[in-house]
């Protein structure tokens, strides 16, 4: 294990990507959000889909109204996303591949059995997963709505020592020497945040090295929007109160991403 | 021997399948209003969808991810559902459309009256979708859709004043204001580039489990199969501009735009030219029903495609019976599935920047493409075509306003 | 603001449906600007017509019967909505009268042709040819008046 640990930037590698069951490829879902355990160290738990996971990072009309639409179809009291334990990822490349036999959400059930499979010809429809027993205990119990969610904190205001506005969280830096997960692999540790001067919105990629700046002309023109881009250790972050983030340290010496 | 089958059967099946209502409809229109003086777009556009295509399919082949996944996994998911929301849209605008067109085509063949049609064709259409292997579908109404050569023969035997056709290139009629002339520009620009057809090529690509070997196949429908459909499309707007510009006629209906060819080629090539409509346009119809589709289910993650048996993606079906029958509404308020075409076009102008941004950026994103990231060449054409892009985005539906549509 | 992008597009379709109707004449160069434009749509019209009729031994039946229809049904619309329109002033009235009367000429003769085509085809092919150019360039000299 002399291999230094995979860096992944969470925005850029992680979400939003297709969730791939790794048996039979067939594509589950998207990685909405990620579930994150607090602590001194915190790791990434967790991939979390489905419109209670969707939603929020939506944010606005649709996202309430996605939450919303889900929460009538369910009966739940408070329900939860639908929640892929990070042990069981095997890999992560332009796809998320997962172990097991994850079954497909709720919705996908439903029309195969109610719609799809009325309709004359619907070939497939007995090949429908059997519901998995140990999920469903844990949909029922996996309802902790109050788990910090890395989707909660991209985009968020990030102030200076003095108060000062210093930027935007532009994207989470995760590493992999966490705690070890099911005793298989090791967890992704938020390892600290990229921080845009100037815009909240996407990097697109373009805040890794400068062989990476091509097209040049979209290169230079993203970097621009943004301003400078600097990395703030995650011991470098004095609190994550009020839906804001409060460095310890000044702009300035936080490290700039060109010596990433 | 059997691969060069393969790759010359690909070539022509994007060559018929090239042209759709929105192609026909632009050029014949084009064409008799302005000549030959906007063949330069039908150029543009070509260039770029083969530019835009191969990227799309080079992506698919190296990382089996279709283009609707790039949408969403670098545009995020706020900008991709305003994306997703836009082709939706525009995908069932189009979809309307060519059903709407192939019922045309039925018309002109039997004398029944479209609406008829209609119904009959969106259910046909269905079945082809839930029963009929992928391959199967494309290459049928491929090849059919090669008839439309037909139109070369009649611009032949038409007998055109090739040198006055040759100068138009460069002489934009003066009774034309500058305003329509970029309206229609804008217009051509849609039906050469529209957004479904990078959506359908991608996702189609990851159907037939396109591998890096397949990358040859690929770049060969693309850059011989599609500029052989712009060569087609600039026929179109030929054989218009010697039938109908000398005598101030503009077509606004499908049987006024293939009246070049039975002129030209009397009843036989007549026959020819609806059987090449109807195929073009029910393909199209596959094509566009299908995108819908694949783009609801690439946003959400959803199990999509046909490789997989309908039972086993239900939303995947659903989504596109949902499409199928709202399209089919929309043609049978008798709407006209011409008007209803024009518009797409111009909508999915403004729509083209939303798309093709991820894809250059992906293209050039060696964690999915290893080695075969853009070269210099790809980027330069690539680049260009962005600004190209957003220009015309930002002109397009101010132009539609400001010239009422270009009456 | 998604909301409001993601409902622009019906909207925008609906304002431009909408605006392909014909809208009122303000003053008489307005008047006399459509009056050209509805010259010139009749003109199209008619020329299609001629067409179907010159070239009828090339065509399927049920096709020369969709075209000459459409030809008619364009005729009327024409007629029907450039009716609709008020002129604003005595001199207008003349360019109606003047108008109208090539328009609605072309849409009866077609009508006429079309009855004829549905029937046992057009007794007279070359005089009706030659009926349906005249009209078209007496209505393409009106619209190159009043452009």
């Amino acid at each position: 294990m002399s291999e230094p640990a995979r860096v992944l930037h969470a925005r850029l590698h992680l979400l939003d990507r297709q969730v791939v069951r790794e048996s039979d490829d067939r594509l589950l879902c998207k990685v909405d959000d990620l579930e994150v355990r607090p602590g001194d160290r915190p790791y990434v738990t967790a991939i979390l889909s489905g419109p209670p996971a969707l939603g929020p990072r939506l944010g606005g009309l649709p996202g309430w109204l996605m939450t919303e639409t889900d929460r009538l179809f369910r009966d739940e009291e408070r329900p939860g996303p639908y929640r892929i334990e990070m042990s069981m990822v095997t890999e992560i490349g332009s796809a998320v591949r997962v172990a097991g036999r994850r079954q497909d959400l709720a919705l996908e059930r439903w029309l195969t059995g109610n719609v799809v499979g009325r309709i004359p010809g619907a070939a497939g429809v007995e090949e429908q997963d059997a519901p998995d027993r140990a999920l469903r205990v844990r949909e029922r119990w996996e309802d902790r709505p109050d788990t910090p969610r890395i989707g909660g904190l991209i985009g968020r205001t990030v102030r200076g020592p003095a108060g000062e506005v210093a930027g935007n969280v532009a994207d989470v830096c995760l590493v992999q020497d966490g705690p070890l997960l099911a005793e298989v692999h090791q967890a992704f540790r938020t390892a600290g945040l990229l921080i845009a001067r100037r815009r909240a919105g996407r990097l697109f990629g373009y805040e890794r090295g400068p062989g990476l700046w091509r097209p040049s002309l979209l290169g230079a023109l993203v970097r621009r929007m943004h301003g400078e881009i600097r990395y703030a250790e995650w011991d470098q972050i004095e609190s994550l109160d009020d839906g804001e983030v409060r460095l310890g340290v000044a702009w300035d010496r936080l490290r700039s991403t060109a010596d990433l | 021997m059997k691969r060069l089958v393969a790759v010359t059967l690909g070539i022509l099946t994007a060559f018929g399948g090239f042209v759709d209502i929105g192609d026909l409809v632009a050029n014949a229109v084009v064409g008799s209003r302005f000549g030959m003086s906007l063949a330069w777009v039908v150029v543009v556009g070509i260039i770029g969808i083969c530019v835009f295509a191969e990227m799309s399919g080079r992506i698919a082949a190296v990382s089996q991810r279709p283009v609707f996944d790039l949408v969403r996994e670098r545009m995020g998911p706020r900008a991709g559902l305003v994306n997703l929301g836009a082709s939706f849209f525009i995908n069932v605008l189009t979809l309307a459309a060519e059903i709407g067109g192939a019922a045309l085509a039925l018309e002109l063949a039997t004398g029944l009256d479209y609406l008829l049609w209609v119904p009959p064709v969106a259910l046909v259409a269905w079945l082809v979708m839930w029963r009929v292997k992928f391959d199967t579908m494309e290459r049928v109404f491929g090849l059919a859709g090669l008839a439309l050569v037909v139109f070369i023969v009649a611009l032949w035997r038409l007998g055109p004043d090739w040198g006055e056709l040759t100068t138009q290139l460069t002489r934009p009629p003066q009774d034309e204001g500058v305003p329509t002339y970029l309206y229609y520009a804008i217009a051509l620009l849609g039906g050469a580039m529209t957004p479904y057809e990078v959506f359908f090529f991608s996702s189609g690509g990851v159907e037939e489990k396109w591998t890096r070997r397949d990358l040859v196949t690929a770049r060969a429908n693309v850059f011989v199969g599609f500029p052989l459909g712009g060569v087609l499309s600039l026929t179109i707007a030929a054989c218009a501009a010697t039938v109908f510009m000398p005598v101030e006629a503009e077509p606004d209906s499908l049987g006024q735009m293939v009246l070049p060819v039975a002129e030209g080629l009397g009843k036989a090539g007549l026959g020819v030219v609806i059987l090449g409509v109807f195929a073009a346009t029910f393909g199209a119809t596959l094509e566009t029903a299908l995108s819908s589709g694949y783009s609801l289910s690439q946003y959400f993650g959803w199990q999509w495609g046909k490789y997989v048996a309908p039972g086993r993606a239900a939303r995947f079906h659903v989504t596109v019976l949902a499409s199928v029958i709202v399209a089919t509404a929309l043609i049978l308020t008798t709407i006209d599935p011409i008007k209803v075409t024009e518009y797409s076009l111009v909508f999915s102008a403004a729509a083209l920047p939303l798309t093709y941004l991820p894809v250059l950026m992906i293209a050039n994103d060696p964690d999915y493409m290893g080695a075969k990231v853009n070269g210099r060449f790809s980027n330069a054409l690539g680049s260009f075509y962005m600004v190209l892009l957003l220009v015309v985005a930002l002109a397009a539906i101010p132009l539609m306003l400001a010239t009422k549509a270009g009456q | 603001m998604i909301p409001s992008v993601r409902l622009a597009p019906p909207a925008l379709l609906a304002a431009l449906l909408l605006s392909a109707c014909v809208s009122p004449a303000w003053d008489d160069d307005d008047y006399a600007l459509k009056a050209g434009k509805t010259a010139e749509s009749a003109v199209s019209a008619v020329r299609f017509a001629r067409s179907t009729v010159a070239y009828r031994d090339r065509m399927t039946g049920p096709y020369a019967e969709v075209v000459l229809t459409e030809a008619a049904r364009d005729l009327s619309s024409v007629n029907d909505q450039f009716g609709g329109v008020q002129p604003p002033s005595d001199a207008s009235d003349r360019i109606r009268d003047e108008v109208l009367r090539l328009t609605e000429k072309a849409e009866s003769e077609v009508e006429d042709l079309l009855i004829q085509v549905r029937r046992d085809g057009v007794k007279d092919p070359a005089a009706a040819v030659r009926e349906l150019d005249r009209l078209a360039s007496e209505l393409s000299d009106f619209a190159e008046k009043h452009r």
